[in-house]
């Protein structure tokens, strides 16, 4: 991902709100010195500046803005990207509830016009041979079907970005039948045909499949499941937050898995992530922001 | 094998043995020119119940000579309907047909507990048309029996129709699902239901068949109309079943077929114990009886 990154040969300009948290200025210093951003944080800056200090970061390669409230902070980030002095916008210290909001607002926001918020993320297991895209770990507690169809199709996107044409995609259920009673599978079996007809583009999509027929081909022979994702998948698409939250967490936890991610939706990438996550994630959804923008 | 007319029915039928036909309440002029047209080419051994001498006066009036028929005599209709039924249940008869009386009352013989011809399936109509513009005959469910069918009764609907067509010696017809659109739209109900019997069938959850849907009519039968649209098809343009969304949409186009398009066309209910012919009186004669050779080739 930073390959990619750097073969953009750009510094996109990063608005962080809420700035004072060592993690975040970690991963902030190391993409600025690696070429491909531009920082300006807002927030307390003597306390951005003492943790700079702290942490041997060089607070001078930053722009600093002094906001001494975290709502208001978020406002200014949001605000800068809104009148393109910033390409990105990122969660610093901030609760996500407060910052959320910011970025939500009907008039200083960054929504696009009618679009269905929700969030992708990117994730690395050595056990698994390629990128792994999920959606929606965070945003959308039961997408129904227009926003599973939304969160495809942020998906499909964003898998292009890393230079996957087709992606497959697929819909993650506890079974490949399709159940009337089970209402995902009902959606799932909805968006195949929207797929088919050319009403959601560039995908490989098929589902319902449980996780062993959408990534291992052993099972698809065990199975004897025909499926265009073939144990393939490069995206993953869960029925609620509940399934695919915890999900990446045990990747993260038990497979050693790393995960970046981003809001969708809005007219700007904006980086929202969890205040405890590594330094190292922070930076990898960093990079993913600037493939993005 | 695909069947291009009506009468390669005929195919189907030659060299087995006939298959007995039992008409209930069999004083009808109409039902009964074509039972004995159907008896005189091979294609059954009729057995006629009903008043014998309406019966015999029928046939006489219209020089049917029915020499070696068996009748039994029984003038009440219902009672005639019951023996008629019972002597399908007893396998004494391979097929059921409508003489004259109203189709309910036959219906709720059919659907008797006790005698009837139940077998836990959902009866459903089936036509089969032959029309001069399409280059095989093409069948048609459900025009004329279940009026607004939800997904269950499509699916029931869908494996009545399939399994009648593989004893026809189609192996893996295609069934496309009608609808306005080929685009799967949140407000066309028959369109929902056509993305999930696709599905369904590509799990194997609805078998022997291949589904596509929804498809609009010059989609389904026309394969110039789909790539136009660049809709890719396993179905479009070789359809040999058409799901209809409803009552209206089916009895509408049955009869288009029929009148506008002269098709010739042969029906018969499925679901029960065995296919019942239940032709109605504004039904050609041709009709009755290509009806009564499509559920001779019909018969397991």
């Amino acid at each position: 991902m930073e390959e990619k990154v750097l073969s953009l040969k750009r510094r996109y300009r990063i608005a962080v709100a809420w700035a004072q948290d060592s993690n975040t200025l970690g991963a902030i210093d190391k993409a600025v010195k690696r070429g491909f951003i531009q920082a300006i944080l807002i927030g307390r800056s003597s306390e951005i500046i003492k943790i700079c200090i702290e942490e041997g970061i060089d607070e001078k390669r930053f722009t600093i803005i002094e906001s001494d409230n975290e709502t208001k902070a978020s406002s200014v980030a949001v605000g800068l990207a809104k009148r393109g002095e910033a390409d990105i916008v990122m969660k610093g210290l901030v609760g996500t509830d407060k910052f959320l909001k910011a970025v939500m607002d009907k008039e200083n926001g960054l929504m696009l016009p009618n679009a269905v918020l929700s969030y992708v993320g990117a994730i690395e297991i050595p056990a698994y041979h390629k990128l792994l895209f999920i959606t929606d770990p965070a945003v959308i507690p039961f997408p129904d079907l227009e926003q599973k169809v939304a969160m495809a199709v942020y998906a499909i996107e964003m898998a292009q970005k890393f230079g996957i044409e087709k992606p497959k995609i697929a819909l993650i259920g506890a079974s490949e039948k399709m159940n009337r009673h089970f209402e995902n599978s009902v959606d799932y079996s909805i968006m195949c045909k929207m797929a088919d007809r050319g009403q959601i583009k560039n995908c490989i999509m098929d589902g319902p499949l449980d996780l062993f027929l959408a990534c291992d081909k052993n099972s698809i022979g065990i199975k004897g499941v025909e499926t265009p994702v073939d144990g393939e998948a490069d995206i993953l698409l869960f029925p609620s937050l509940e399934s695919c939250n915890p999900f990446y967490k045990a990747l993260m936890l038990f497979a050693q898995g790393e995960l970046a991610g981003l809001i969708r939706g809005t007219e700007k990438p904006v980086i929202v992530m969890s205040r405890s996550e590594s330094e190292k994630s922070k930076y990898f959804c960093i990079a993913l922001s600037c493939l993005m923008a | 094998m695909v069947l291009k007319t009506l009468s390669d029915l005929n195919r189907l039928v030659e060299g087995g043995p006939r298959k007995k036909l039992v008409l209930a309440a069999a004083q009808d002029q109409h039902s009964l020119g074509a039972v004995i047209r159907a008896w005189k080419n091979n294609i059954i051994e009729p057995i006629l119940i009903g008043d014998k001498e309406g019966i015999q006066n029928i046939c006489a009036l219209n020089n049917y000579d029915i020499t070696g028929v068996r009748i039994i005599h029984e003038p009440e209709t219902e009672m005639s309907v019951e023996m008629a039924v019972r002597m399908v249940s007893s396998k004494q008869a391979d097929i059921l047909m409508k003489g004259k009386i109203g189709t309910s009352t036959l219906l709720k013989c059919v659907l008797n507990k006790e005698w009837g011809l139940r077998t836990g399936n959902l009866l459903s109509h089936f036509a089969l048309f032959e029309v001069e513009t399409y280059h095989k005959v093409i069948a048609v469910t459900d025009v004329a029996m279940n009026i607004a069918p939800n997904l269950q009764e499509k699916i029931a609907i869908v494996n009545n129709s399939v399994s009648c067509l593989n004893r026809l010696g189609y192996v893996m017809p295609k069934v496309a699902v009608l609808g306005a659109v080929e685009m799967v739209n949140e407000n066309m109900e028959a369109t929902l239901h056509a993305a999930l019997l696709s599905k369904m069938n590509q799990r194997d959850q609805i078998k022997n068949c291949i589904i596509d849907g929804p498809l609009a009519f010059d989609n389904a039968i026309s394969l110039e109309s789909s790539q136009h649209k660049g809709i890719r098809s396993e179905v479009a343009g070789e359809t040999d079943l058409l799901l209809m969304p409803d009552i209206e949409v089916g009895n509408v186009l049955y009869k288009s077929l029929v009148f506008f398009a002269k098709a010739k066309v042969a029906s018969i209910i499925l679901g029960a114990l065995v296919p019942i012919v239940l032709t109605s009186r504004s039904d050609s004669e041709q009709a009755k009886f290509d009806s009564i050779l499509l559920a001779a080739a019909a018969c397991r």
